[in-house]
């Protein structure tokens, strides 16, 4: 069988301390074929003894690896030797025993196929085991009923999203690779959940980009190295978002940027991970009040005669209707800084400084995801702000960039073409006799899948109201013309279309991590759902809803293959990851689970192809081409392999330089080719959309969200809340580490013993409701409340406060109160805007108060069960709280 | 046998605990006796991070500090326990405590100046930071924390070869330096901040170029900067004490007397200065 290797063949890692065995596995938790992060796992007896970094010449000679050098002013920037591992790779044992693992099949105790489906009752009533058998049993027969009754669209399948690293056992999709052999399925499309701006924002001014952001970005490190005087960090966090997708590669390249001398100025309302150590200067804007601040840089610009006027005539569409408007001819308003002042937070004197050194200085815009501008109500808007100010300092010109700090942009492997970037590295795997097998259920792109779509922003309105029209699917891999397109759901009954009827997940976190979540909850016990399967490692969020849940491996159980071939590391490598140990409890890997299933539908040979997992790990090896640069034996004698830095990669053009020095010969990928500030085919298609119109604006209340202070809504919820990704989590994974929870910003233990999810809270916005920290507080609006432990210090600005997405639900009043803190229970359901089916889940108007012992006795007298849940501080939830002992 | 001794640069701390996430899951559940015994789940930090936040919205940094056993040359803990060869220094320095022979009498978690003794219930004993002996009586060439440590924040070396740098650095609470001999050095401890924001009312402008002027009261000494290009200045690395500014653009004066940063950083905030 490929991918064994005797015992004597392998080659020892010299700090494996007392461990029997090491296994490398990439610890990243962006998931899927994307892998990262590549730790060591050190085992004995089967046990995880410990998890440390890789270091990359535990088992090569470094000089193999042709390690890359950066310098400027005498100091140099080069990879560390080890992979950069955050906490929470280090701490994952923890995931792996956690006790709040699933042990065995679960069916909800009242749900009867045959009898009461009591679906009121999904979020309430408890779980009894069920043998694998009879799970698989379970589900093939519901999938032949429906089938049946309703055609094989009646099954949306939820299996995208971040995740474990797994590639041939697929930690979300697997569930595809059987019905797509049945007659398919709907298909719920991600939306650009951490980067809604850019994608329906700035996709459309330079074209280009998957995600929306400024592309090509190959070379960038270097050259803001070389180049950049300032660099305005707007928005992210470069010491947090990078830490599940990528490691802490991103820290040490942001502090080099500050010892050589590059200025570092936050722009956000919270002082972030990274501006707490790295920022010259902190910017405290008012959540989701961007737009304001950025048109009254641009008025301070064009009043003061400072922009690259050369560049602005010869590269970009539109000037002209921007200038107008900003200039207040168009609406009679000119967006002054005194205009901007009140609405952002910041003071007239600060904005015209900001303006003055952004113009003086060449500058780039860092992100990395998140943060507090691009995930909120038409976040489209500073999005496109920001396309103009860099547009109107010559955007593409050395030093002048968008840049998602280290995830794009480093210096390039041998294995990635030097145009295309990472992702080009499966380019070949997709033409390979078993790359559909092998990337099918990793596919982002709707053409490849689902005959009918939801966005998944849209998945509670299809349940409830039966037909959703969206426009474009907001699909990652598809182009921005896109978004032109109307699709109805569901499609034509002729075509097969229906409502659905059964959902199967194994990204069961809905609830924590999409726009009100307290709507979810209540959506998900709708009779017309008559099945909710679950898979997943970890009985938290929607598995609770579920009606049968399946136990899943982790990757650390689970043996496989992955390249951790995109940027953000020290070096690029592709890691064996052969299973670790045993499997916890009855547990097998998504696509086990799903072949569980197919063996009841007689479907099994046709979903596996004859294949077995272990020839498909050694496809992925021979199809990626990694053949062509290490042999197959000495990899698995080895365990892992790391990429060399390829000989001519300083050599890569950096950016949009070649837009920016010819723009005729190299023009973007938009109807004009040039830099659009203005959209024509905006206009075109949505001719009276007034929330994404033709240009950016600055927009105070519309069809879609009223959440601004100056809303009649803010006299009741006066306070803007920001939500980031967690710092202590990946979106909702790793909530139940006991030693992460011990940080001092990672829980906030209350006077009833529980740790609470921590909200940040300026003194003075405190002192006024007579909080102090270490108090438990509901945040709350018309949308529901949920409770979070205050942390009261001058980490977040008056009038602010914030609270990291993610944590797990909690009920308490299911759809109305949530002790969890997850605080996007309370965010807008409602889109991105109208025409864009993004998630707005940052910048919203919310109100904070104390709650007392006494009202805490109120509920735990009127809601018994959900205090008596067996609940342990130190992890949280637990499994055994929510299964029955009896059978 | 060369002697360990731990460097920590506090310029290069990034505060993201893997330090001391590395250290749990070095010792939670794992017996290296004779060096350690397991560590329990949660409440024990043989390597905690602290952070304090400094200042005010928007002059706000936070200081972060991993904290320590400082595996001490006259080691209060090995003076103090009453059990022959329980707390013992080794001939690289570092200062381990046996699990097997320790009575549990708990007086060296009460003498230990810097609070890095901590008691285990359980097993009756205390314990602490072995610089992951077992791991150096191995072939690794530093502990857990400092290899997990993404920055090089944190490193461990030899005495010798740390010579250059540790002349220069930090010891935490110095006045017990002579006292008890730490081993763990730290570079670049911040000291307090004086800062502030100048800008003219009128024009809604900020004030570049001001001269500002700290004094310090007990020495006299004065430091000077310039408002920069936001109108800020800061004054930083300063001792816990009381201080006098004046900040002057033309022929317009601002100042400020008993400015106390002995508990706090101090943000003056914005400074109108009409001009």
């Amino acid at each position: 069988m490929p991918g064994e290797i005797s015992e004597e063949k392998r080659v020892k890692d010299p700090l494996a301390t007392k461990a029997d065995k090491t296994v490398y596995k990439a610890l990243g938790l962006s998931g899927g074929i994307y892998g990262a992060v590549p730790c060591a796992v050190d085992v004995k007896n089967g046990k995880i003894i410990r998890i440390r970094p890789l270091h990359y010449d535990a088992k090569y000679d470094s000089k193999t690896f042709n390690p890359w050098e950066i310098s400027k002013n005498g100091k140099t920037l080069k990879p560390m030797m080890k992979a950069l591992p955050s906490p929470f790779s280090l701490a994952y044992k923890k995931r792996v025993y956690s006790p709040n693992r699933i042990k065995y099949p679960l069916k909800r105790v009242d749900w009867d196929p045959d009898g009461d489906r009591n679906t009121q009752n999904r979020g309430k009533s408890k779980f009894v085991r069920i043998s694998w058998d009879e799970a698989a049993e379970l589900i093939a027969g519901e999938i032949k009923r429906i089938h049946r009754e309703y055609g094989p669209l009646a099954i949306l399948i939820q299996g995208d999203g971040h995740g474990e690293c797994m590639f041939v056992h697929a930690t979300h999709g697997s569930s595809s690779l059987l019905l797509d052999k049945m007659g398919g399925f709907t298909q719920q499309v991600r939306n650009p959940d951490s980067w809604e701006g850019w994608y329906w924002g700035s996709k459309h001014m330079w074209g280009s980009g998957l995600i929306g952001m400024m592309a090509p970005a190959n070379n960038l490190v270097k050259d803001i190295t070389d180049h950049t005087e300032l660099l305005l960090v707007w928005g992210g966090d470069p010491e947090t978002t990078p830490w599940g997708f990528r490691g802490q590669f991103a820290s040490n390249i942001v502090r080099f940027w500050k010892e050589i001398g590059i200025r570092q100025i936050y722009i956000c309302p919270d002082l972030n991970y990274a501006a707490a150590i790295h920022a010259d200067k902190w910017i405290p804007v008012l959540p989701n009040t961007d737009a304001a601040l950025q048109l009254a840089v641009i008025y301070t610009w064009i009043k003061e005669d400072t922009y690259d006027k050369e560049y602005v005539d010869t590269h970009v569409v539109g000037f002209d209707k921007v200038k107008a408007y900003v200039m207040g001819e168009e609406d009679g308003i000119p967006k002054t800084p005194e205009w901007a002042s009140p609405k952002c937070g910041v003071s007239e004197w600060t904005i015209k400084a900001l303006a003055r050194d952004f113009a003086d200085n060449v500058t780039t815009i860092g992100h990395y995801f998140g943060g507090g501008m691009i995930r909120g109500p038409l976040s489209h808007e500073p999005a496109r702000l920001e396309v103009v100010l860099l547009g109107m300092q010559g955007l593409g010109k050395p030093g002048v960039h968008q840049t998602q700090i280290a995830y794009q942009g480093m210096p390039r492997n041998i294995v990635t073409p030097k145009t295309g970037g990472h992702m080009a590295m499966f380019e070949s795997l997709k033409n390979s006799k078993y790359g559909d097998r092998l990337l099918k259920p990793h596919s982002l792109t709707p053409k490849a899948w689902g005959k009918q779509m939801i966005p998944k922003t849209l998945i509670e309105t299809a349940i409830n109201e039966g037909r959703v029209d969206f426009w474009g699917t907001g699909g990652i891999e598809v182009p921005t013309s896109d978004q032109f397109v109307k699709y109805t759901y569901p499609i034509p009954k002729e075509e097969g279309g229906t409502e659905i009827r059964m959902i199967w997940s194994d990204t069961p976190c809905r609830i924590t991590c999409w726009g009100h979540g307290h709507h979810i909850a209540e959506t998900a016990r709708s009779p017309k759902i008559e099945l909710f399967v679950a898979q997943a490692p970890w009985l938290e969020n929607d598995s609770l809803f579920a009606d049968i849940i399946l136990p899943i491996k982790t990757t650390i159980e689970t043996d496989d293959i992955s390249p951790c071939v995109r940027d953000g590391e020290s070096f690029q490598s592709l890691v064996r990851m052969e299973e670790a140990i045993p499997p916890v409890g009855e547990a097998k890997s998504n696509y086990e689970a799903v072949l569980e299933v197919a063996k009841k539908l007689g479907m099994y040979d046709e979903v596996t192809e004859g294949r077995s997992s272990s020839e498909l790990i050694k496809d992925v090896f021979d199809d990626m081409g990694f053949d062509k640069y290490i042999s197959w034996e000495e990899f698995i004698e080895k365990g892992y392999y790391v990429l060399p830095v390829a000989e001519d990669w300083e050599d890569d053009t950096a950016g949009l330089y070649d837009f920016y020095k010819d723009p005729e010969a190299n023009p973007l990928p938009t109807p004009s080719g040039k830099l659009e500030f203005y959209s024509e085919r905006i206009l075109k298609n949505f001719p009276d959309d007034i929330e994404r119109g033709p240009i950016p604006r600055w927009i105070e209340k519309s069809e879609t969200h009223d959440e601004r202070i100056s809303s009649e809504r803010a006299k009741q919820y006066p306070l803007l809340l920001m939500s980031n990704h967690g710092r202590w989590r990946v979106h909702a994974q790793c909530d139940d580490i006991t030693w992460t929870r011990e940080a001092f910003t990672c829980k906030v233990k209350g006077f009833d013993g529980y740790n609470y999810e921590p909200c940040w809270i300026n003194p003075g916005d405190a002192e006024k409701r007579g909080i102090k920290d270490g108090d438990i507080v509901r945040v709350f609006n018309e949308r529901g409340g949920t409770l979070v432990g205050a942390r009261v210090f001058e980490r977040i600005r008056p009038g602010a406060v914030s609270v990291d997405h993610g944590a797990r639900h909690d009920a308490i009043i299911p759809g109305k109160l949530d002790r969890g803190g997850a605080i996007n229970s309370v965010s807008p359901a409602g889109l991105t805007s109208k025409h864009c089916a993004g998630q707005a889940t940052s910048g919203f108007l919310v109100e904070i108060e104390k709650i007392t012992p006494e009202q805490m006795g109120r509920w735990m007298s009127e809601y018994p069960e959900a205090f008596n849940r067996e609940y342990d501080p130190g992890s949280g939830l637990r499994f055994d709280a929510w299964v029955e002992k009896r059978r | 046998m060369s002697k360990k001794v731990f460097v920590i640069d506090i310029n290069k701390c990034n505060g993201c605990h893997a330090c001391q996430i590395a250290c749990k899951d070095e010792h939670v559940g794992n017996d290296w006796s004779p060096i350690a015994k397991p560590q329990p789940d949660s409440g024990q930090f043989w390597m905690n991070l602290t952070e304090r936040v400094r200042g005010t919205v928007p002059k706000v940094k936070v200081a972060y500090r991993p904290h320590l056993c400082m595996h001490c040359d006259d080691a209060p803990c090995i003076e103090v326990c009453p059990v022959e060869d329980a707390a013992y220094k080794r001939d690289d320095g570092l200062v381990i405590i046996d699990g097997d022979k320790c009575s549990g009498c708990r007086l060296c978690v009460e003498e230990c100046p810097y609070d890095v003794v901590y008691f285990n219930e359980n097993l009756n004993i205390a314990q602490k930071c072995t610089g992951c002996a077992h791991l150096l009586d191995d072939v690794w060439v530093e502990p857990r924390c400092a290899d997990a440590c993404p920055t090089e924040a944190l490193r461990m070396m030899d005495e010798d070869e740390a010579m250059g740098i540790i002349t220069d650095a930090q010891i935490w609470k110095p006045e017990l330096k002579d006292k008890v001999k730490p081993r763990v050095y730290y570079l670049n401890l911040p000291g307090r901040f004086i800062a502030g924001t100048v800008y003219d009312p009128n024009e809604k402008e900020v004030i570049k170029d001001a001269d500002c002027t700290l004094t310090e009261a007990s020495s006299g000494k004065e430091l000077n900067v310039k408002t920069d290009r936001y109108g800020d200045f800061w004054f930083e690395g300063l001792g816990e004490g009381e201080y006098s500014l004046e900040i002057i653009k033309g022929d317009r004066k601002e100042s400020f007397e008993k400015i106390d940063t002995t508990s706090e950083d101090i943000n003056l905030g914005d400074i109108p200065i009409m001009l």
